[in-house]
């Protein structure tokens, strides 16, 4: 890919060894994480929530290793246990768990170490003021979330563990929040765990995903490079199955695309974006079931992406059949999901050259 | 009349503190025992109050451990107004438990736990979280533990016995003054007893209510 991926900062901060027995598995990670923001992902039940109680210090089963910044919160060989109250983490559950009985001052207030500093600048950047002496139960979920926020960072953690802080909000408020989450990883320059299982969030916000399958470890790195491979495409929830990094080169105003450029001789075109200046980064998604293809090189098609690529394998998944094909170039991976009769209709099979036909409206940016 | 109130506050001051402690460990313990516990605390609930005053009875009396410690000390308990402080605390305090371990049990052991990352230590959380959150309980159980001091009468008839001054409480009086016809006066203490019992049910809605309004979801 080569663009160095939001969120991505040097140094390995965070060193997972760690067990934690659960209802029906036990829950095994090991890995080491950067100083940056770090998408968890996984299928529901995986352990992601788990995995950052355990950090937190909720999990009294825990065994193994923990270190963050260099302090050592866990190593149950050397019989040391840091209580949760020591460890500096800010814990942010999915339901934002405020204190019912406390106004939202009194939550952000509520850390016993809170710097008051901290917590204005905390306050300000969370637009609070407004709601401060309001209770949880009059406030809605995104300022929940917000007030929870504060609350964390008014801790002065040397660590945050977001869990899935938007998944209860609706899209629109998802999009008032997200900015807020930006500021946190640019402004407070604290290694965060973000649990999500949104594709567009993770690649929004993370410079390193981790993804859990049942209790292991299944991959850790740049998040475009581990979702768009198909094994986690799967779990993800939005569908979203090929993505792309690439650079704004041109806006073509009368013609009503952008051009994006993916790599030496390849750019796509999308629905004229003039809101992301020329040169910058973007990550382009393009569903499987959105690529046309065709034997020939098509001549007569409003389709204004068309890629030559090479059928690398075949795989029947569910009642479709999805090709893994060597785009452009590069060969680059993309996935192209068709119906078993088109491709016997076809006669498409591992190693034939194809073209596949995208509509600019087909690509969106995440 | 007064003697009546002073036990029963006293009993439920002295209750509380032991009354929440049981109740957050009967909310929190799982594990042996538990339900074992559970029966024994609220044995004096279904026992006839007489019976719960015979057993404290023998375990006073100076031929028992207990009895026998405390005479050595020279401490006198039956037929005292300690009798009486003893009695209705017995009789009391299965209330306060079950009522404040209801209200624990409904604590989220989540919110514990945050309050624990932001720096609270058990105890620290305990008073800035749990109590708060399981407030109106404890205040519930309260004023049904002093309303069952107030009102006790078959485990204090039989350990602290009736006698006027002494060791008789209201409950007593009302029951001697109609036994010896003078029903008129007992009709004044049947004023009295109401009127408390009034304003401690009071005094808890009042309470509960007034925090209601903050966390009604």
């Amino acid at each position: 890919m080569g663009v160095p991926a939001p969120g991505a900062q040097v140094g390995r901060v965070i060193e997972l060894a760690l067990e934690v027995p659960l209802a029906s598995f036990v829950l095994r990670v090991q890995a080491t994480l950067g100083s940056g923001f770090t998408a968890v992902m996984g299928p529901s039940g995986s352990g992601k929530t788990s995995l950052l109680e355990a950090i937190a210090g909720l999990r009294p089963k825990a065994r193994g290793r923990i270190v963050v910044g260099g302090e050592v919160l866990l190593d149950t060989n050397r019989g040391r246990r840091v209580p949760p109250e020591r460890r500096h983490v800010g814990y942010v559950p999915q339901d934002a768990g405020l204190f019912p009985h406390l106004t939202a001052r009194g939550n952000v207030a509520f850390a016993a170490r809170a710097g008051r500093e901290r917590m204005a600048t905390a306050i300000d950047m969370l637009e609070l003021r407004d709601l401060f002496e309001r209770y949880p139960v009059s406030l809605s979920g995104g300022e929940r979330q917000r007030v929870a926020l504060a609350r964390a960072l008014a801790s002065e953690p040397s660590v945050l563990l977001l869990d899935e802080p938007l998944a209860a909000l609706d899209v629109g408020l998802r999009e008032r929040i997200l900015p807020y989450l930006m500021r946190i990883r640019d402004e407070w320059r604290v290694p965060v765990l973000y649990v999500t299982h949104n594709v567009g969030e993770a690649l929004a916000l993370a410079g390193e995903a981790l993804l859990l399958r049942e209790g292991r470890v299944e991959a850790v790195g740049p998040p475009l490079d581990l979702l768009s491979s198909q094994g986690v495409v799967r779990a993800a929830e939005t569908g979203i199955e090929n993505l792309a990094q690439g650079r704004v080169v041109s806006h073509d105003d009368a013609g009503g695309v952008t051009r994006v450029e993916l790599g030496t001789d390849f750019a796509v075109s999308i629905p004229l974006a003039l809101g992301r200046a020329i040169g910058t980064v973007v990550t382009l998604a393009i569903r499987a079931e959105d690529i046309v293809v065709a034997t020939e090189p098509p001549h007569a098609l409003s389709a204004r992406n068309v890629f030559e690529a090479r059928i690398a394998a075949l795989e029947r998944t569910g009642v479709d059949t999805t090709l893994r094909c060597a785009v452009g170039p590069g060969g680059r991976p993309w996935l192209v999901r068709l119906t078993p009769a088109a491709v016997a209709a076809m006669g498409l099979a591992e190693g034939r050259v194809v073209w596949l036909a995208v509509k600019s409206h087909s690509v969106r940016l995440v | 009349m007064f003697l009546t109130i002073r036990i029963a506050a006293l009993a439920t001051v002295l209750l509380l503190p032991v009354g929440v402690a049981a109740g957050v460990v009967l909310a929190r313990y799982r594990g042996p025992g538990k339900s074992v516990a559970e029966t024994v605390l609220s044995l004096p609930l279904v026992l006839p109050p007489t019976a719960v005053g015979i057993l404290l009875l023998r375990a006073l009396s100076r031929q028992s451990a207990v009895g026998g410690w405390l005479a050595v000390r020279g401490i006198e308990v039956v037929f005292t107004w300690k009798a009486v402080l003893l009695a209705t605390m017995t009789m009391a305090f299965p209330l306060l438990v079950r009522s404040a371990r209801t209200a624990f049990e409904e604590v989220d052991p989540r919110l514990v736990g945050i309050a624990r990352t932001l720096g609270c230590g058990h105890l620290r959380a305990f008073f800035r979280v749990t109590l708060p959150l399981a407030w109106r309980g404890v205040v519930a159980g309260t004023v049904l533990a002093f309303s069952r001091a107030l009102g006790e009468f078959g485990a204090t008839v039989m350990v602290a016995g009736n006698i006027p001054g002494k060791t008789q409480t209201l409950a007593l009086a009302i029951f001697h003054d109609t036994q010896t016809g003078h029903e008129d006066r007992a009709m004044v203490l049947v004023g009295v007893t109401v009127a408390l019992a009034f304003a401690a049910l009071w005094t808890t809605e009042w309470v509960s209510r007034r925090r209601a309004r903050r966390s009604v979801v």
